[in-house]
C-alpha cells in the first residue's frame, strides 16, 4: 500500500516540474515571475507592513482612547476614519474633495494633452519641437509655484500681504472660489501634469498608420466616423492609462492643495494625511493612505476591464508605413502662434522671471544697479544674507551637485530600462494574471507616502539580508527608492508602447535562434529608444527636484543639489533658492539637448512607439 | 516687494511687470518647509519656567556642580569635558555628524570648524519628526550614525519616544552648569540652547501700540475675520500653544473673566480652552499654510489684522520687507516655549567631538563663543545667566505657561480632534 502511491507522486511531480519550466521557458512568464519577485518585496511587502500597522494598537494610541492595548489587534483605526463622529471631517469631506480634484484634473489635462499632442503629431503645424519642449517646462518647475503665480494674479483681501494683480488693476475683489481652493488646484496641477498626457498620447497618435483612416475615408466615412471608429479605439489604451496616472498623480499631490485649499478649508486626503503624520498618528496617516490606494487599485481594475476586453490594435509593424500629416491650411500659422504663446505665459515667463531674480540685490527692484551676481558666486559680504556666501562657493556645492547628477542620471537610466521591461510583461500578459498583477502593484507607489516609503527602507535596508546587501547609506538606496517611486510612470509608458510594437517581429526573431536577450536588445530596445529617452527625461526632472524621499535616506555624504536649497529655504533666501532651482533647470534643458543629439530622440512623437 | 507701488507710478514698465510680478512672489519661503518653525516645543518641566519667576538669576549664580546631577550624571568632572582634553580625543575621531532641525547648526559648524580644523562637522538638516523616526528606525536597525541631535519638542513625543526610551541623551557640562536657567538645567528633557514661542504679530505700520493684551480681544467684534494662524494640522507647533491652552483652560477662564467681567459660559464645549478655539473659529479665523504666508499677510501692506507665528520670525524682517512686531505680554499667558534641545545621540560614535561641538553651541564656559551666536539671536532666547539677550525683556521675564510634555502628548490629539471638526 505505501509504496503504490511513490512513483504515482513522482510521476506527478515530473509532470508538474516539467510544466513548470516550460511555463518558465516563456520569458514573460520568467522575466514576469522576476518582476513580481521584485515588487513583491519593494512594494507588497512595504504596504503590507502599513497595512498590518493598521490593525494593532500602539503605544501612541493610548493618546486617542483609553481602551487601547498596544499590540493587540483593533479595528479601531478604521471605525475612526469610516465610521465615528469624526469621519465626516477627517475623511468623507476630504476624500469627496480628492475625487473630484482627481477626476478634473484628468479631464482638464486630457482636453490640454490631447490637443497638444493631436497638434504636434497629426497636423502640419510648424515649431514642432519648440512646442513640444515648452510643454515640459511646467513640469521643470515645482508645482507649487505655479500656485503661487495663481495666486499673485488673483488672490483677492481675504489672505492679505501684497494685493493680487487682479484686484489692484481692475479694484475687483475677486470671488474666494477663483481666488482659493478647487478650481486653482485643479488649474495648477493641470498645467503642472498635463505633460505626461501630451507624451503618451502623442506617442499612440503618432504611430498610428494613416493608411487606416484613408481607408476609411475612401470607404465613405465621415470625419466624426473614422475619429469615433478609427482613432478613438486606437488611442484609448493610452488615454485611459493618462486618465489614470494623472488622477493618481492628483489625488496624492500635497504643495499645492496645501497653499491654495487652506484659506477655505478645502483639505483632501493628502493634506490631511500630512496632517496626520506631522501628529505623530501614524496609524491614521496608514489608513488614508490605504484608502486612496484601494481607489486606485479599483479604477485600474476598471481600466483593465475596459482594454482587456478589446483587442489590442497594432500599430507598429514590421512594415514601414506612411504617415501623413492632416493640413490646418490657413490655420497653420495662428495655431502655432497661439499654441507658443500660451505656452509660453505658462512656461517661459515663469522661468525668465525667476532666472531675473536671481541677479537681483534685493528683489522687485527693477534697476540696473540692483544687478548682482553675487548669489551665484559672490563671497561672503555680511551685508547680505548674513554673510551667506554664493551658491558656487558654498563648500558643499560641488559635492551636492555631484550627487545629485549621479543619483538623478543612474535612477532614470534605471528607471527607464525598469519600466520598459515591466511594460513588456504588462503588454504581452495583458490576459494573464501575471501581467495585471504587475500593472497593479506598479501603481502603488505614487500612492505610498514617500515618508512612509523611506521610513520603511530604513529598517529594510539597514541589515543585509539574504542576498540582498545593506543599501542604507549607500547611493543605492536613492536610486532604488527613486526607481519605485517613479515606477507608475515609467511601467505605464513602457507597456503603452510596448503594445504598439506587434508580435511578428520578436516572433521571426525567435525563429532565426535569437535568445530573448538579444531580441529585447536588438529589436525592442531600438524601437523603443526614443520613448526610452522620453521616460529617462522625465524621471530625471523628477529625480533632480526629489525632497521627501531623499531627506529622509540622506546621510550627511549624500547632500544633494534639493537638500541644499532646503537649507537656503529656511533661511530665506530667495535668491540662492533660485539660483539653485536656475542650476538645475540649467543641467535639465543641457541633458535634453544631449538626449535629442545622441539619441537622435525628441518629444514631438511621444513617449512610446517609433 | 514695492513693485506694487512702482506699478502705478511707471507706467511704461506696467506691461513687463504684470507678467513679471506672476513669479515675484513665487519663492516666498512660506511655502519651503520652515522646519525650524513647523516644529513642536519646549521642555518637558513639570515645574514651571512661568510666571516671570526671576527666581533662576540668584539661583543659578550660587550653584554648585551637584546641581547639573540632572544633566550629565555620566560625565565625570569639568577637567575632562574641558574643551582641550575633548580636542584632543577628537582630533582622533576626526568628524562628527549632528542631525539638525535648525540651519542655525550650519552656522555654528562653520566657526566650529575654524577653531577646530581638524575635525569635520557634517549637518543633515531634518525636521524634528522627521529626525525622530529616522533615529528609531536606524537605531532599531542597529545603525549609530548621528553624534548630535538639535531638535525642536514634537508635541512630547521626543521626551516620550526618544529621551525616556534612551534614543537621545542629555548632555550639560558640568562647568557651564551653573550659568544655566531652570527649567534647562535640572527639569527639562534636557538643555535647550535657543528658546522662541508662537505669539501674536502686529503690524507697526499700522498700530502705534500694541493691539492686543489678552488672547480673548481675538474673539472680539474688533478683529472678526482679522486673525490669521499658520494652520495647526500642519504645523503641530501652533496646535501646541492650544493644547497648552486647553491644559490650562483655568487660566484661560480666569483671563475671561479679566476681560468682561462675567464667568466665561461654554457652548457646548468642555472648558475654557476649547470654547476659545470654538470663538475664534466663530470670529472668522483665517488659517494659511505657514507661519510666512501669515507674516505676509499682515506685514506686507498696512493692514489692522494680526497673526500668529514664530518670535524668532522678527529677525526676518528686513529680507522680507515686513513692518511686523511680535507681542510679548498676553494674558493670562503669552505663549508656551519652543525650545531648541541638544541631545547627544546614543552610542554616538564620535562622541568627544559631539560633546565638543556642543561646547562650541553653548559659547563655551563663559557664554562668548562665536559658536553661540547663531543661537542668540531676535526673537530666540538663550537660557543662561551670563548671556546677554539680544531682546527687549530678558528670558525670566517672559510671562510663559510650562511646557508639560506629558500633557501634552496625551492631549494634543483631542485638541486636534475638536479643531478637525470645526472645519
Amino acid at each position: 500500500m505505501a509504496n503504490i502511491p511513490a512513483p504515482e507522486g513522482r510521476r506527478h511531480r515530473t509532470r508538474l516540474h516539467n510544466r513548470t519550466l516550460n511555463w518558465l521557458r516563456n520569458p514573460v512568464h520568467s522575466i514576469g515571475a522576476a518582476a513580481l519577485l521584485f515588487l513583491a518585496y519593494t512594494i507588497v511587502w512595504p504596504v503590507l507592513k502599513i497595512a498590518y500597522t493598521t490593525f494593532v494598537w500602539r503605544q501612541q494610541d493610548v493618546r486617542l482612547t483609553g481602551a487601547a492595548n498596544p499590540g493587540h489587534f483593533t479595528l479601531y483605526h478604521w471605525t475612526r476614519v469610516l465610521a465615528s463622529d469624526m469621519s465626516a471631517s477627517l475623511f468623507y469631506k476630504p476624500i469627496l474633495n480628492s475625487l473630484a480634484v482627481g477626476a478634473t484634473v484628468s479631464a482638464l489635462s486630457l482636453v490640454i494633452g490631447c490637443s497638444l499632442a493631436w497638434l504636434v503629431t497629426r497636423t502640419d503645424i510648424p515649431l514642432k519641437r519648440t512646442i513640444s519642449f515648452l510643454a515640459v517646462i511646467p513640469y521643470l518647475l515645482p508645482a507649487w509655484i505655479l500656485s503661487q503665480a495663481w495666486l499673485t494674479f488673483f488672490k483677492n483681501g481675504k489672505i492679505g500681504g501684497t494685493p493680487g494683480i487682479l484686484q489692484s488693476l481692475l479694484h475687483v475683489s475677486p470671488p474666494d472660489w477663483l481666488s482659493y481652493g478647487f478650481v486653482p488646484i485643479v488649474i495648477s496641477l493641470s498645467i503642472h501634469d498635463s505633460v505626461f498626457f501630451f507624451l503618451i498620447v502623442g506617442a499612440a497618435l503618432s504611430s498610428m498608420n494613416s493608411q487606416l483612416e484613408e481607408a476609411a475615408s475612401v470607404a465613405g466615412a465621415r470625419r466624426l466616423t473614422v475619429l469615433r471608429r478609427i482613432v478613438m479605439p486606437l488611442v484609448l489604451p493610452s488615454i485611459l492609462s493618462g486618465f489614470i496616472l494623472i488622477f493618481t498623480k492628483a489625488i496624492s499631490s500635497y504643495g499645492v492643495p496645501a497653499l491654495l485649499g487652506t484659506p477655505v478649508n478645502f483639505y483632501m486626503i493628502s493634506t490631511m494625511l500630512y496632517s496626520s503624520m506631522r501628529s505623530r498618528l501614524t496609524t491614521e496617516a496608514n489608513v488614508l493612505s490605504l484608502t486612496l490606494m484601494l481607489i486606485s487599485m479599483l479604477t485600474i481594475y476598471l481600466n483593465q476591464r475596459a482594454v482587456g476586453r478589446r483587442r489590442s490594435f497594432v500599430t507598429v509593424t514590421g512594415k514601414g508605413s506612411a504617415r501623413r500629416l492632416t493640413p490646418l491650411g490657413p490655420w497653420r500659422f495662428p495655431a502655432a502662434t497661439a499654441a507658443a504663446l500660451i505656452m509660453a505665459a505658462v512656461a517661459v515667463v515663469p522661468l525668465l522671471v525667476l532666472l531675473a531674480q536671481s541677479f537681483m540685490l534685493k528683489e522687485g527692484v527693477y534697476r540696473l544697479s540692483n544687478f548682482t551676481t553675487h548669489y551665484w558666486w559672490g563671497g561672503s559680504d555680511p551685508d547680505i544674507n548674513t554673510g551667506e556666501k554664493g551658491v558656487m562657493q558654498n563648500p558643499i556645492f560641488l559635492l551636492a551637485l555631484k550627487n545629485s547628477l549621479y543619483i538623478a542620471g543612474a535612477a532614470s537610466v534605471v528607471a527607464s530600462v525598469t519600466g520598459l521591461v515591466l511594460g513588456y510583461i504588462v503588454a504581452r500578459g495583458r490576459q494573464s494574471w501575471l501581467g495585471r498583477a504587475v500593472d497593479q502593484v506598479s501603481f502603488l507607489p505614487y500612492l505610498i507616502p514617500g515618508v512612509s516609503l523611506s521610513e520603511l527602507y530604513i529598517s529594510m535596508f539597514a541589515k543585509p539580508t539574504l542576498f540582498i546587501p545593506a543599501l542604507y547609506g549607500t547611493i543605492g538606496l536613492l536610486i532604488l527608492i527613486t526607481v519605485v517611486k517613479e515606477l507608475p510612470f515609467t511601467v505605464k509608458a513602457g507597456s503603452a508602447a510596448m503594445m504598439q510594437i506587434g508580435t511578428e517581429l520578436e516572433e521571426a526573431a525567435q525563429l532565426g535562434g535569437a535568445s530573448w536577450l538579444t531580441r529585447f536588445r536588438r529589436i525592442l530596445l531600438p524601437l523603443n529608444r526614443k520613448s526610452l529617452v522620453s521616460v529617462f527625461l522625465l524621471v530625471f526632472i523628477g529625480a533632480m527636484k526629489e525632497m521627501e524621499l531623499i531627506i529622509m535616506l540622506v546621510t550627511p555624504r549624500t547632500e544633494t543639489l534639493t537638500t541644499l536649497t532646503f537649507y537656503y529655504a529656511e533661511k530665506c533666501y530667495e535668491q540662492l533658492t533660485n539660483v539653485i532651482l536656475m542650476i538645475i533647470i540649467a543641467i535639465v534643458v543641457a541633458v535634453y539637448a544631449v538626449a535629442v543629439k545622441l539619441g537622435k530622440a525628441d518629444l514631438t512623437q511621444g513617449i512610446g512607439g517609433q | 516687494m514695492n513693485m506694487l507701488n512702482r506699478l502705478h507710478t511707471n507706467k511704461p514698465a506696467k506691461a513687463a511687470l504684470v507678467l513679471a510680478s506672476a513669479i515675484l512672489i513665487l519663492t516666498a519661503c512660506g511655502q519651503t518647509n520652515d522646519a525650524d518653525g513647523a516644529n513642536a516645543s519646549g521642555g518637558n518641566n513639570a515645574s514651571a519656567n512661568a510666571g516671570g519667576q526671576a527666581a533662576n538669576e540668584t539661583a543659578a549664580a550660587g550653584n554648585d556642580a551637584a546641581g547639573n546631577a540632572g544633566g550629565n550624571a555620566a560625565d565625570a568632572s569639568a577637567s575632562a569635558d574641558s574643551a582641550d582634553a575633548l580636542y584632543a580625543k577628537a582630533k582622533e575621531e576626526g568628524k562628527l555628524i549632528v542631525y539638525s532641525t535648525s540651519g542655525r547648526a550650519n552656522d555654528a559648524a562653520e566657526t566650529f570648524m575654524k577653531q577646530y580644523p581638524e575635525i569635520k562637522v557634517e549637518v543633515s538638516k531634518v525636521k524634528s519628526d522627521e529626525i525622530l523616526d529616522k533615529v528609531t528606525k536606524e537605531q532599531d536597525a542597529g545603525q549609530f550614525n548621528p553624534d548630535v541631535i538639535i531638535t525642536k519638542e514634537v508635541s512630547g513625543a521626543v521626551e516620550e519616544e526618544m529621551v525616556k526610551p534612551g534614543r537621545y541623551l542629555k548632555y550639560l557640562p558640568a562647568d557651564i552648569a551653573p550659568m544655566v536657567d531652570e527649567p534647562y538645567r535640572t527639569q527639562a528633557e534636557a538643555y535647550a540652547n535657543y528658546v522662541e514661542f508662537r505669539t501674536i504679530f502686529y503690524n507697526a505700520k499700522h498700530y502705534a501700540e500694541v493691539p492686543v493684551k489678552n488672547w480673548w480681544d481675538l474673539t472680539t467684534p474688533e478683529f472678526k475675520g482679522k486673525v490669521y494662524t499658520a494652520d495647526p494640522l500642519s504645523s503641530p507647533a501652533f496646535m501646541d500653544l492650544f493644547t497648552t491652552m486647553v491644559v490650562n483652560s483655568d487660566d484661560m477662564a480666569a483671563a475671561y473673566k479679566e476681560k468682561f467681567g462675567k464667568d466665561i459660559e461654554l457652548h457646548g464645549t468642555e472648558n475654557a480652552g476649547y470654547e476659545y478655539i470654538q470663538e475664534l473659529f466663530d470670529n472668522g479665523l483665517i488659517v494659511l499654510k505657514g507661519s510666512d504666508d501669515v507674516l505676509d499677510a499682515i506685514g506686507k501692506a498696512d493692514r489692522d489684522a494680526v497673526g500668529l507665528a514664530v518670535s524668532g520670525d522678527v529677525s526676518k524682517n528686513e529680507e522680507n520687507g515686513w513692518t511686523i512686531q511680535p507681542i510679548y505680554d498676553i494674558k493670562p499667558k503669552t505663549s508656551v516655549p519652543d525650545s531648541g534641545y541638544f541631545f547627544l545621540a546614543n552610542k554616538a560614535p564620535h562622541e568627544a567631538a559631539a560633546k565638543l561641538f556642543v561646547r562650541w553651541m553653548m559659547g563655551e564656559t563663559d557664554g562668548k563663543g562665536a559658536g553661540l551666536d547663531p543661537f542668540n539671536q531676535v526673537g530666540s532666547w538663550v537660557p543662561r545667566s551670563d548671556v546677554q539677550t539680544k531682546n527687549d525683556i530678558p528670558y525670566e521675564s517672559l510671562n510663559l505657561w510650562a511646557f508639560d510634555g506629558e500633557a501634552l502628548y496625551n492631549t494634543a490629539p483631542k485638541v486636534r480632534d475638536f479643531w478637525i471638526k470645526q472645519k
